[in-house]
């Protein structure tokens, strides 16, 4: 190896690594990695178109404290891992003036310690696991509701229904380990008897095994924490092995439009958690869901309007401290109390939401319609007979 | 054309230096690239260690890095061990997990032994997984917040340098010679009488280490694992491109082969993630068809460099 | 949780262990004619498989065509396919040490999944043309999976009966014996290499195809695929056609049973372990075969 080629490589490394930082005046930038590629593409997408529309009103508006708002997105292929450096590139290299969070309680719970580590105020819209909030962590923010009451609605329409026994499964990675759990607790304290428990490899197809035993504990309620791949798999075999509990739930993917595009029929009755639907009565949601239409030529699904609101949060933050400095942002995100397109808000002193309510909803007719709570709901749940 | 001898001892105390002083004035995302790229070098030089001077393909090699991983973080948060000797642990764990799949493993063929390796990230993800009360299963683990980059940089540098070194010793080692002779003919070597499967599984357990004392840095500068990101395959297909790409068999393949895909991979995954794996895949083909013993093979050709670079 | 195993229930997880063992079958009798024919180790066959799942998907969903009746459309594309891969690379690595075709052929993988992704993104797609099961004596007989079933059991006889009667089949099987003695019997190796490729390709298209209907097709869907085919060949022993029917057959009994009388997340452990034993105690596989 000649010195020549040495040395040009190590010029190569060092260029490569330091990069030009960015101009620090002018507009205000935001930084934020999403799950474009990968496992968690569909959601973190949506949550992108979230992020960006929430930019353009923001700066329709007039921007935050007289500046024009850019956001500065990469993409972390769904990987807690990359997140982390991607992060680390936004506050030490791009030198962006804040940060959003990611896709997901994995990722936002890995990227947490960078943004904590250079006390940077996150808004996480889309984490929903209560642990993330609860490690003494001063500037992160939740804005949905978490994962331990997914499925409230269904527990709470089973008891009334006057069902007796539920199965709980999840796929065996953090949000719908989290979710499961709660679950459990609300099905205990509703008087509901688990009759049936199991947790599955993230990335699993083959349920047959498993329904194979849920079907022979028979059910009344079936729960299941999954994300949308699993969802989809599992209601086919359902199908296939002749598993039919009176009420059959997943958390994520029950909620997509997608959902029913691939399953079709067989999406007929089963349940899904919303944090967010475009009929609910809040104020904005209805311009919300037009504007985004009209920009992207599809429906927002939940994550959208996460995305949307948690920005949207931020610069409420912002303006009430009148300031970008990171504590000031934070004492004024933490006292905040108020109701956007997306729902309510309002935080403990951890940062964890307290005030957002889930809704459950059900496919009836290949549409999907609110059935829980009462007073947002928009239609009357079907059960099987 | 040949180079004068004194120089490349030089060149190494240059640039060794300059990687030395970096940290001072590098950013956080700097450092922590650098301390990633001394990563690879450790894990592609320890692939080779197996692959390269044995010809046993090691594909589930990520499951020493994984181990290590979730060892030194284990140890960590909940025995309260300093990051450094968790580091160590974690080589140990990877290196005990090496003889358990070794003892079995390597009485089997050239072949046999690679299909065996190709589940074993796999199944290792699934067992990490299931153990969860002591791994926290799906949830992963986050480890206490502690800003160790720069330390950790350094830590990791010397990884690289000493599994380096390592093979520089193995290659001009009896022991070295004896495993080359495996890969070339197994059964001549055996016929002249040495203890293939001894040696296999020294070069085995030896290639263990290093992923597995960077598997437990890793965690602590990350700060929290999960199963599916330390055990993925993309890890052993990056570690395969870059010994193949630099030169198999060689000291300085791995490293070669590590700094230019690294580089490469900052600057076009930047760019374009969607292609990521396209390119590493056709420079695998490449690699195997057009230039199989590397850049670093190329070198040897073209320049006559001694065999042990 | 503990559930109360019933006949009923194990009754249920061997049926379905057999449906999928068929399609197992399929699969790995082309992986087993690849590593018989040229000691190539194919890493590249569950992507091939992929391929072919994803040509019924937009035969169906563009042409509207009945999926079933994609299967040989899908074998056909794949057969040239493998046909292109083999003349343009994997024939560089025949007889060259078995490092070269296992880096090649995972070479060639990777580039396919992710040429898939590019072309077609990471969305899931899904054949919807049959649900549902029968009720057959009370179990559950899986309406898609029992159609595939039939379709993978002819597919592979007829693969058998190729390999046993025809002519083309015998000078497949002379190679895979002995190379040498093929060439001086006066069978074009070359040629030979070259259409068991394409062959072994169409049988994991075949498989792809009619996996197609019943789960949701993704480009990363087929590197288990890959695995699963090779731990088959163990069970049957490399070499041993035969053998990869009683491998497929016996691979889908015990992941079934396994999932049920350990948990999903167990599963995959055993098929791995069951490799490592075979390949220990009985390298040349259950009905053994030949050895390497």
């Amino acid at each position: 190896m000649t010195s020549k080629v040495l040395g040009a490589l190590v010029l190569a490394v060092v260029v490569a690594v330091i990069s030009v930082p960015a101009d620090a005046q002018g507009p205000i930038r935001i930084g934020a990695s999403l799950s474009l590629t990968g496992t968690y593409a569909e959601p973190g997408t949506f949550q992108s178109e979230g992020y960006k529309l929430c930019e353009r009103d923001l700066n329709a508006k007039g921007g935050l404290l007289g500046r024009k708002v850019e956001m500065v997105v990469y993409d972390d292929q769904s990987q807690p891992a990359t997140g982390v450096r991607l992060y680390e590139k936004l506050i030490t290299e791009d030198k962006v003036d804040a940060v959003m969070g990611p896709y997901s309680s994995a990722i936002s719970e890995a990227v947490v310690n960078v943004t904590e580590k250079y006390k940077k105020v996150m808004v996480a819209p889309l984490a929903a696991t209560t642990s993330i909030f609860k490690k003494g962590r001063k500037y992160a923010f939740m804005v949905i509701s978490p994962a331990e009451v997914y499925l409230e609605g269904l527990v709470d329409i089973a008891t009334k229904r006057g069902l007796k026994t539920i199965a709980i499964i999840n796929e065996d990675t953090l949000f719908p380990k989290a979710s499961a759990q709660g679950t459990e607790e609300l099905a205990k304290k509703a008087g509901l008897k688990v009759v049936f428990k199991e947790a599955y490899p993230k990335g699993n197809q083959d349920f047959s095994g498993l329904l194979i035993k849920l079907k022979a504990a028979n059910p009344d309620v079936l729960a299941a924490a999954t994300y949308f791949d699993d969802a989809v798999a599992l209601a086919r075999q359902m199908k296939e092995l002749d598993v039919n509990p009176k009420m059959t739930a997943v958390t994520v993917g029950g909620d997509l439009p997608k959902f029913q595009e691939l399953l079709k029929q067989t999406a007929e009755g089963i349940y899904g958690a919303s944090q967010w639907e475009g009929t609910l009565p809040y104020p904005g949601a209805k311009e919300f869901f037009d504007a985004y239409v009209k920009e992207f030529k599809h429906e927002p699904s939940y994550h959208s309007a996460a995305g949307y609101a948690g920005c949207e949060l931020y610069g409420e933050g912002v303006k009430r401290a009148g300031t970008l400095d990171a504590d000031k942002v934070r004492d004024a995100l933490l006292a905040l109390k108020t109701r956007t397109m997306f729902g309510d808000y309002q935080v403990d002193k951890d940062g964890f939401q307290t005030a957002h309510k889930m809704v459950l909803l059900q496919w009836q007719e290949g549409k999907r319609v609110v059935v829980w709570p009462d007073d947002l709901a928009n239609g009357k749940p079907r059960f099987r007979r | 054309m040949t180079a004068p001898r004194g120089a490349f001892p030089a060149v190494l105390v240059v640039i060794g230096a300059a990687l030395a002083v970096y940290p001072m004035f590098g950013t956080g995302y700097g450092i922590r690239a650098g301390l990633q790229m001394f990563m690879w070098i450790a894990l592609a030089g320890s692939w080779n260690l197996i692959s390269g001077l044995t010809g046993y393909v090691s594909f589930g090699h990520v499951a020493f890095f994984g181990i290590g991983a979730y060892a030194g973080a284990i140890l960590i948060t909940s025995a309260g061990w300093a990051w450094p000797i968790a580091a160590l642990a974690g080589g140990l764990a990877a290196c005990l997990l090496a003889l358990v799949i070794g003892y079995p493993c390597l009485r089997l063929k050239g072949p046999y032994f690679a299909i065996a390796m190709l589940g074993l990230n796999e199944v290792l993800r699934a067992l990490v997984s299931y153990f969860e009360g002591l791994t926290g299963g799906g949830n992963g683990l986050s480890l206490p917040t502690l800003d160790a980059s720069r330390s950790i940089y350094y830590v990791m540098g010397g990884l690289a340098a000493a599994v380096t070194a390592l093979t520089y010793l193995i290659l001009t080692s009896r022991f070295g010679l004896r495993l080359m002779t495996i890969r070339e003919d197994e059964i001549a070597a055996e016929a002249m009488g040495i203890d293939t499967f001894y040696h296999k599984l020294a070069a085995f357990l030896l290639s263990a280490i290093g992923p597995g004392i960077a598997g437990a840095l890793t965690a602590r500068d990350q700060g929290y694992i999960e199963p599916i990101s330390v055990f993925p395959l993309v890890v052993t297909v990056t570690m395969i491109v870059m010994v193949l790409f630099g030169g198999k068999g060689t000291v300085w393949g791995p490293v070669v082969g590590a700094v230019a895909l690294f580089v490469i991979q900052e600057i076009v995954w930047a760019r374009y993630p969607y292609v990521h794996p396209l390119l590493f895949g056709a420079i695998i083909v490449a690699v195997v068809l057009l230039m199989p013993r590397g850049v670093l093979g190329l070198l040897q050709l073209k320049y006559r460099l001694p065999r042990t670079i | 949780m503990n559930v109360v195993l019933t006949p009923a229930m194990i009754g249920q997880v061997l049926l379905s262990g057999v449906l999928s063992g068929a399609l197992y079958a399929l699969v790995a009798l082309g992986l087993a004619l690849i590593f018989g024919v040229m000691r190539v180790i194919n890493i590249a066959h569950g992507p091939l498989l992929m391929l072919g799942a994803y040509v019924t998907y937009f035969l169906y969903s563009r042409a509207g065509m009945n999926p079933f009746l994609t299967v040989p459309v899908s074998m056909a594309v794949l057969f040239v396919v493998g046909l292109l891969l083999q003349r343009a690379l994997v024939f560089r690595v025949v007889g060259a040490p078995e490092l070269s075709s296992l880096l090649l052929t995972f070479g060639i993988s990777i580039a396919l999944v992710n040429l898939t992704q590019l072309a077609f993104t990471s969305n899931l797609r899904t054949v919807e043309y049959i649900t549902g099961s029968w009720i057959v004596g009370g179990l559950a007989l899986s309406k898609p999976r029992f159609i595939a079933f039939l379709f993978a059991a002819t597919l592979t006889a007829l693969a058998f009966l190729f390999l046993k009667s025809t002519r083309l089949g015998k000078a497949i099987r002379a190679t895979s014996q002995s190379r040498e003695v093929a060439m001086v019997c006066g069978i074009d190796v070359g040629r030979i290499h070259l259409l068991t490729f394409g062959l072994a390709s169409a049988l994991a298209a075949g498989g792809g195809a009619l996996l197609a209907v019943i789960v949701a097709i993704q480009p990363e869907m087929g590197g288990v695929w890959t695995f699963k085919s090779f731990l088959v060949i163990v069970l049957g022993g490399a070499g041993n056609y035969p053998g990869a029917l009683l491998g497929g057959m016996l691979l889908g009994l015990v992941e079934q049973l396994a999932s049920l009388f350990l948990t999903t997340q167990l599963s995959e452990v055993v098929a791995y372990v069951l490799l490592v034993v075979v390949l220990l105690i009985r390298p040349s596989g259950l009905l053994g075969g030949r050895q390497t």
